[in-house]
Parts: structure tokens; C-alpha cells; sequence
């Protein structure tokens, strides 16, 4: 366990000395390619939060991406009441006459930085009491995630006049914190992105070694004899999705800021599945390892998009067949065998428990 | 390499793949290099939900740049065409269009059909001072100094079209559309349009898009009997749309769609029997009578199959190159920047297959519509085209507005 905690606290070390020197050394400083890696960094964090609930409390969440559009949206409509003097444009052209009230705290951006974790906190929460008090778990919860995704990007959709509907929210301000205009494409930006990953990642790594993690993986492998024991699983699984929906929400306003745009296709179920792959390629078991994923898969989608415009679509679906085929624990799970091998060379390859449960689980398409 | 021909050689992407593979580890790319050229940027869907309808414009523009090459370039420089493939994602249009304007340094990008993909694309356009040139009809109320816009505005659609409908057919008006920000917008010009003729709107209904149910908007339409159907639904909908009105036995004769989005793509999806008897009303169609339209329409159907088909939008994209070019001619080949490209491009004249286009001072172009009736063989007949040649207003329907040279001035 503690030798566990210090690899990863190594690995943390590393990861962090990596992005923080490393990279921006390597792309000159360039402010494209900062700002380039910025995306992929805030995206990174929406797949470490997904690691939490599905890695450590086997609880996969297809509606990460809804409450990291929450997060996107509140820091998008501070930007955009930054940028208009009075009513956002949107709102004229739909005839809406008077700034909505839920419209009115964005002003603020102590409370736009507190709403951009809460609220997808909240809606989290409120949706995990719901499922967990009532003892759903396995695929359902899956399924009711993605319908709760599915129906909150079409009311956002819907309610144009105050989210400017298909389009989004669009014409944003730069950030203004105290002192300090945030450019995008600034080192400056890159180290902000930078540095909130690594908080995230640190929080991250902290939980999965308490005994808070240890007992989430004791849900994950058996809720009901955990729940034998005392410990009461919905309360549990309620703050660690809580918890992760915070971090996505925290995810989503950054990458608001990369992009200069929040749209309704930040909370698509194809951006949703996408998540769950970047954590799936890195291994889900480390936040860690589900950060490296995202940013892995999105700069290989970069670089391949770049080299082949023809067919990168194909090669990618390609890519992510056989790490499920060959890699079920994603790069993580190859970085761990190969380690375990190292260590003990003689002893034939043996799969861990997680791996047999889980492969239990996919093949029965449930959990205990 | 053509689009479709890597279906056939997946071995031999996936060699290639191995081989390039320092290349996806520097940041160089393919861009780079290669000199004298000019390097230009296509940014369409090639891949995802509105790669049917894009890909018809990534194939109309880059045709027009393969005949300038092919005519000796402008100056003597070749365009080089830099195409990325945004997979119609708004997220990936902002990335690739970062790329395309900074790393690749494209002096224009050519690109995009819906407003979500445009105003994705809008920030990174703006503070890099580059040029976006947008070929896609759109709902105005825009005024970037940034973006050329080739495609028509609401007053350019329907400042012929309405009063001839109130005229010919009756003032009683249906409308129906997608519930986005287009239809809202050009619904709201029409009735400002009606009031001043003396119209009414019997009903106004939005229907999410790629809605494909409309037997409840059918009904509503058999009990009103509107003299007019306004309908502003869009892509697969109004496939969708079109095939059930047909299904209901609906007579075009006494009850006649007009629509503002359907072109030949959707009428090809549509079938010609369904579509046929039908109006839409657009700056172009396919069988529009002018020399430049016929060796256009050849070219395409030579180039890409002799059952593609060319629309409004595609003939934009294919003009906007055109006036890119003319606007190249005038700079000084040393001194080429998107700031200057636009400057020159203002008041320039072309005769493009429509008729002869001009570029307005707000960035917008003069254009020249028309009203088509759909026949069953899949194309157009154009019963009317306007006399002049119709200013683009893109803040017609908010009073004390007006898009200029200058940006937008608020009176």
C-alpha cells in the first residue's frame, strides 16, 4: 500500500516536472502549441475525474460530460457578460428583454469560479443520491447517466434564450483576474492549465491512498459485503461522484478558456464516450495513468489528423480496437505487468484480482 | 490523394503509418517548406454529420484552386491548398482553424457550412487578423472585419421572394422551421416583411434539429390551409420534412412549400417526385442558364461523377476562390496579408455562375436571387430572377443598425 503511494507520488512528481519544463521546452515556448497542449491538459483533467468514479468505485459514468459542459457554461457566461455592455447579444435576437436571473450572480467571478465546481457538484450529487440510496449499480448506472447527459444537452439546447442554443455561447472576454489579462495563448495561461492539473492530479492520488479510496475500492469489489461491515456504500459513492463531477466541472472551465467558445457538443454523448476512452487508454485504476491517456489520445488524434487527413477517423477507431483487445488495463495495466515481471522474474504472468473482476464484470455485464 | 481512395489501401495506410511515424513526433508536419507558394487553408467536413453537404464544398473550392494552378497560379505563385478535416465538431473546428491560421500561416482560410462551426472558428480569426471566407447562406446580424461572407443574408432571400408570395399566392403564412437561431431570425425579417405587406403568420413552429417526425406539423397544416408554408428546416429534417408532406398527399398545387434551405443535395436525398412542385428561393441554382454556370456544372460533373450535383452553397465556395484570386492580382506579390487580401477584395466585381457578384464594403456580396420550382428530374426551374442585383443587409430586421465598412454602426 504505502510503497504503492510512494511510486505514485513519484509518478506525480515526474508528470508534473514533465509538463512544467519538459514540454513547453520542447515546443519553444510557441504560443500555438501551448495553447494547443493547454487543450489537452484541461481535457486531461476530465479524464482523471472520470478515473475516480469508475477506477476506484467502479462506477462508470457516461454523463461526465454534462457537468463538464456545466463547468464550460458558467465560466462562458461570466466571459460573456464581460465581453457586452447590458444583454448579451444572443439574448436580443431571441427576443429576451431582460437579463434571466440565473444569469445575474455570472457577474461575479468569485461566484462564477465557486458555481463552476458546485453546481456540477450539486447536480451530480443529486443524481448519484438518487442511484445509489437506491442500490443501482453495474451497467444501470451507466444507462442512467447517459440519459441524464442526453436530456440536459437537449434543455440546454432548447432554452436558446438563455444559452444561446446550437450555437453555444460564443464572443467571449479574456479572463480578467486581479493584475492579470488571461491570453491564451500566453505561457502564462499554459502554466495556469498546467498547475490545476497537477492540484487535480495531487487531490487525486491523495483520495485513491486514504482509506476513503480504500474502502471505494471495496465497494467496486463487493458492495454489499462492504456494506456488511458498516460502512454505509451510498454515502460513499455519492461523494466520490460529487467529487469527480467538480473536477469535470473544473475541466470544463478551462477548456472554455483554451477554446474561446463554449458549445451544447461539449455535453455530447460522443464527447462523453470519448472521455471514457482517453481514461480506458491510460487505465482507469490511476488518475494518473487516465491524464496520460487523455493526452496521449488527443495529440496522437492531433498528429494524425495532421499527417493523414484522409483516413485519421479510421486509424484512431483502429488504435482504440486493439488497446481494448491487448491492453484491457490500458497503459497503466502494461506499465504494472511489466514492473511486477521485472520484480520477479521466475513467476508465470498471473492476472491481479481487479483484473479478473473486471474482466468478470464485461463478460456478465454487471457488478456485485 | 482523392478522398475515397483510402478505403481501398488500408494496408498500405497502415505501412505508411509506421514509416511516418517520426513525422507525428515533430511538430513540422506538412506544412512546411515548399517556398514560393501561397498557402491557403480548407477547413470542411470531410467525416461526420454534415460531411454530405461539406465535402460538396471542400470539393467546389478546391477545384477552383486546382484550374487557377493549372492557369499558372496568381503571379506566378501557385495557391497551395492546406486541407484539415474539423470531422464536424465545433471543439475541432477551433483547434484546426488555430493551426491553419498560426502554425501554417494561411493568408485565407476557406471553410465551414453551419453558424456553430463559423462562430467557433470566429475567436481565433479575429485576434489573429486573418480572413475566414464563409460561403454558407446565414441568419446576418453579424459583422466581423475578419470573415467574407459569400453566401446570402435574410433581406438578399426574401426581399423578392415575399412580396411575390403575398402577390401570387395569398397573405396567410405558415411558418416552420428548425428551432436555431437561422430560422428564428429569417422568420423574424419575414414578419416584419408581412406586417409592411399586410400578412399574417397563422403559426410559427421550431422542431429540434434533425427532427424527423412531422405528422403533428402535417395536421396543423391540412386544418390552418395556409396559402404559404415558410419553411426554414434544415438537412436531414427537411428530408425528412419533404418525404412525409408528399406521403400525406399534400398538393403542391394548392399548397406550395417554400423553402429557404433546400438545394439540390437535399432534393437529391429527397427523390424528385416527392420534391417536385415545390419553391425554394436562393442566389443560385444548379440550372440556372449563364456560360459561366455551364462550364462550371461541367468541370464539377467531369471531376466528381456525373451524378454529383452543385448548389448555392458549393457555387459560393467555388466563387469565393475566384474573388481571392482577383484579390491576390491587385496586391503587390510581396506584401500578401489577409488584412490586405480583404481591403483589395472589397469592390471587386466577378462574374460567377449566378451572375455578376460584387463584394460589398461590409464584407457581405451583392447577389442575385431567385425563385426555383422543383421538377421531378431533380433540378430547378427558375420562374424568377431578380432585375437587380440585391445589396447584402445583414441588420435589416433591427432598425438603427447597419453593418459598414467600419464594423457595425449603431445609430
Amino acid at each position: 500500500m504505502t510503497s504503492k503511494f510512494h511510486y505514485d507520488l513519484i509518478a506525480l512528481v515526474i508528470f508534473a516536472i514533465v509538463i512544467a519544463f519538459g514540454v513547453p521546452a520542447l515546443m519553444n515556448y510557441d504560443g500555438f502549441e501551448l495553447n494547443t497542449f493547454a487543450r489537452y491538459l484541461a481535457l486531461a483533467i476530465a479524464s482523471m475525474a472520470l478515473a475516480l468514479s469508475w477506477g476506484t468505485a467502479g462506477l462508470l459514468n457516461l454523463g461526465q460530460a454534462a457537468t463538464f459542459g456545466m463547468g464550460s457554461y458558467a465560466m462562458a457566461m461570466h466571459l460573456k457578460l464581460r465581453a457586452s455592455d447590458g444583454l448579451p447579444d444572443f439574448m436580443g435576437w431571441n427576443n429576451v428583454s431582460e437579463l434571466p436571473l440565473i444569469w445575474v450572480p455570472f457577474e461575479s467571478l468569485a461566484f462564477t469560479l465557486l458555481a463552476g465546481l458546485l453546481i456540477p457538484a450539486f447536480i451530480g450529487g443529486l443524481t448519484a443520491v438518487f442511484m445509489f440510496r437506491a442500490r443501482i449499480a453495474g451497467v444501470f448506472v451507466a444507462i442512467i447517466t447517459l440519459a441524464f447527459l442526453v436530456a440536459f444537452q437537449l434543455l440546454v439546447i432548447n432554452q436558446q434564450g438563455m444559452t444561446g442554443g446550437q450555437n453555444g455561447l460564443t464572443g467571449l472576454a479574456q479572463l480578467s483576474l486581479p493584475g492579470w489579462t488571461v491570453d491564451p495563448y500566453s505561457t502564462g495561461f499554459y502554466y495556469l492549465v498546467a498547475g490545476c492539473l497537477t492540484v487535480a492530479l495531487a487531490i487525486g492520488v491523495y483520495l485513491t491512498h486514504s482509506k476513503f479510496g480504500l474502502i471505494l475500492r471495496a465497494i467496486r469489489e463487493d458492495a454489499d459485503r462492504t456494506r456488511f461491515f458498516g460502512y454505509n456504500v451510498a454515502t460513499y459513492q455519492t461523494a466520490i461522484f460529487c467529487l469527480s463531477a467538480a473536477l469535470a466541472g473544473w475541466a470544463g472551465m478551462l477548456y472554455t478558456m483554451v477554446l474561446e467558445f463554449a458549445s451544447p457538443t461539449y455535453m455530447g454523448v460522443s464527447f462523453s464516450l470519448a472521455i471514457v476512452i482517453w481514461c480506458a487508454v491510460g487505465g482507469r485504476e490511476s488518475v494518473i495513468a487516465a491524464a496520460l491517456g487523455a493526452i496521449i489520445v488527443n495529440m496522437l488524434e492531433g498528429r494524425l489528423s495532421d499527417v493523414f487527413v484522409e483516413g485519421w477517423h479510421l486509424m484512431l477507431g483502429v488504435i482504440f480496437v486493439l488497446v481494448v483487445m491487448f491492453m484491457p488495463r490500458g497503459i497503466y495495466g502494461v506499465i504494472t505487468e511489466t514492473a511486477k515481471r521485472l520484480h520477479h522474474p521466475k513467476r508465470r504472468h498471473r492476472k491481479t484480482d481487479l483484473q479478473s473482476s473486471s474482466t468478470k464484470q464485461l463478460e456478465t455485464g454487471q457488478e456485485s | 490523394m482523392k478522398r475515397r481512395d483510402f478505403l481501398g489501401g488500408v494496408g498500405a495506410v497502415g505501412t505508411a503509418s509506421v514509416l511516418s511515424a517520426p513525422s507525428l513526433l515533430t511538430t513540422a508536419g506538412r506544412a512546411m517548406a515548399q517556398g514560393n507558394d501561397i498557402p491557403v487553408g480548407l477547413l470542411f467536413s470531410l467525416t461526420g454529420a454534415v460531411a454530405v453537404v461539406e465535402s460538396t464544398l471542400h470539393n467546389a473550392a478546391l477545384m477552383a484552386i486546382e484550374e487557377i494552378n493549372a492557369a499558372g497560379g496568381v503571379h506566378g505563385r501557385k495557391l497551395r491548398p492546406i486541407i484539415e478535416d474539423p470531422a464536424s465538431d465545433p471543439a475541432t473546428y477551433a483547434d484546426r482553424a488555430r493551426r491553419l491560421m498560426i502554425r501554417d500561416k494561411c493568408v485565407s482560410v476557406f471553410g465551414s457550412y453551419t453558424s456553430s462551426s463559423r462562430q467557433a472558428v470566429l475567436p481565433v480569426t479575429e485576434q489573429r487578423k486573418n480572413l475566414y471566407w464563409y460561403p454558407t447562406l446565414y441568419e446576418g446580424r453579424e459583422c466581423s472585419r475578419n470573415v467574407m461572407y459569400g453566401g446570402a443574408v435574410p433581406n438578399q432571400q426574401q426581399d423578392v421572394l415575399v412580396p411575390w408570395l403575398v402577390e401570387n399566392f395569398g397573405p396567410r403564412f405558415f411558418m416552420i422551421g428548425n428551432n436555431y437561431v437561422y430560422p428564428k431570425e429569417e422568420n423574424n425579417y419575414c414578419k416584419s416583411l408581412l406586417s409592411e405587406l399586410g400578412g399574417e403568420v397563422v403559426s410559427e413552429e421550431y422542431v429540434p434539429m434533425g427532427h424527423s417526425d412531422f405528422s403533428s406539423v402535417i395536421n396543423r397544416i391540412r386544418s390552418e390551409k395556409p396559402d404559404v408554408i415558410f419553411a426554414t428546416v434544415v438537412g436531414d429534417s427537411d428530408v425528412a420534412f419533404a418525404r412525409q408532406y408528399h406521403a400525406a398527399e399534400l398538393d403542391p398545387e394548392k399548397m406550395p412549400v417554400f423553402s429557404l434551405t433546400r438545394s439540390e443535395v437535399e432534393v437529391k436525398a429527397i427523390g424528385g417526385e416527392a420534391a417536385a412542385g415545390h419553391f425554394s428561393s436562393a442566389p443560385y441554382f444548379m440550372g440556372h442558364k449563364s456560360p459561366e454556370n455551364e462550364k462550371f456544372v461541367e468541370a464539377y460533373k467531369s471531376r466528381y461523377g456525373g451524378d454529383q450535383v452543385t448548389h448555392f452553397v458549393s457555387e459560393a465556395a467555388y466563387f469565393q476562390v475566384y474573388q481571392f484570386k482577383a484579390a491576390l492580382e491587385k496586391l503587390d506579390p510581396a506584401n500578401i496579408t489577409p488584412e490586405a487580401i480583404r481591403d483589395a477584395a472589397v469592390g471587386l466585381k466577378l462574374k460567377a455562375p449566378q451572375g455578376e457578384i460584387l463584394i460589398d464594403e461590409n464584407l457581405h456580396t451583392h447577389l442575385w436571387p431567385k425563385i426555383g420550382q422543383w421538377q421531378s428530374n431533380g433540378q430547378a426551374e427558375v420562374l424568377i430572377q431578380s432585375e437587380e442585383r440585391v445589396a447584402p443587409k445583414p441588420y435589416a430586421a433591427y432598425e438603427g443598425q447597419t453593418c459598414t465598412g467600419e464594423g457595425l454602426v449603431k445609430a
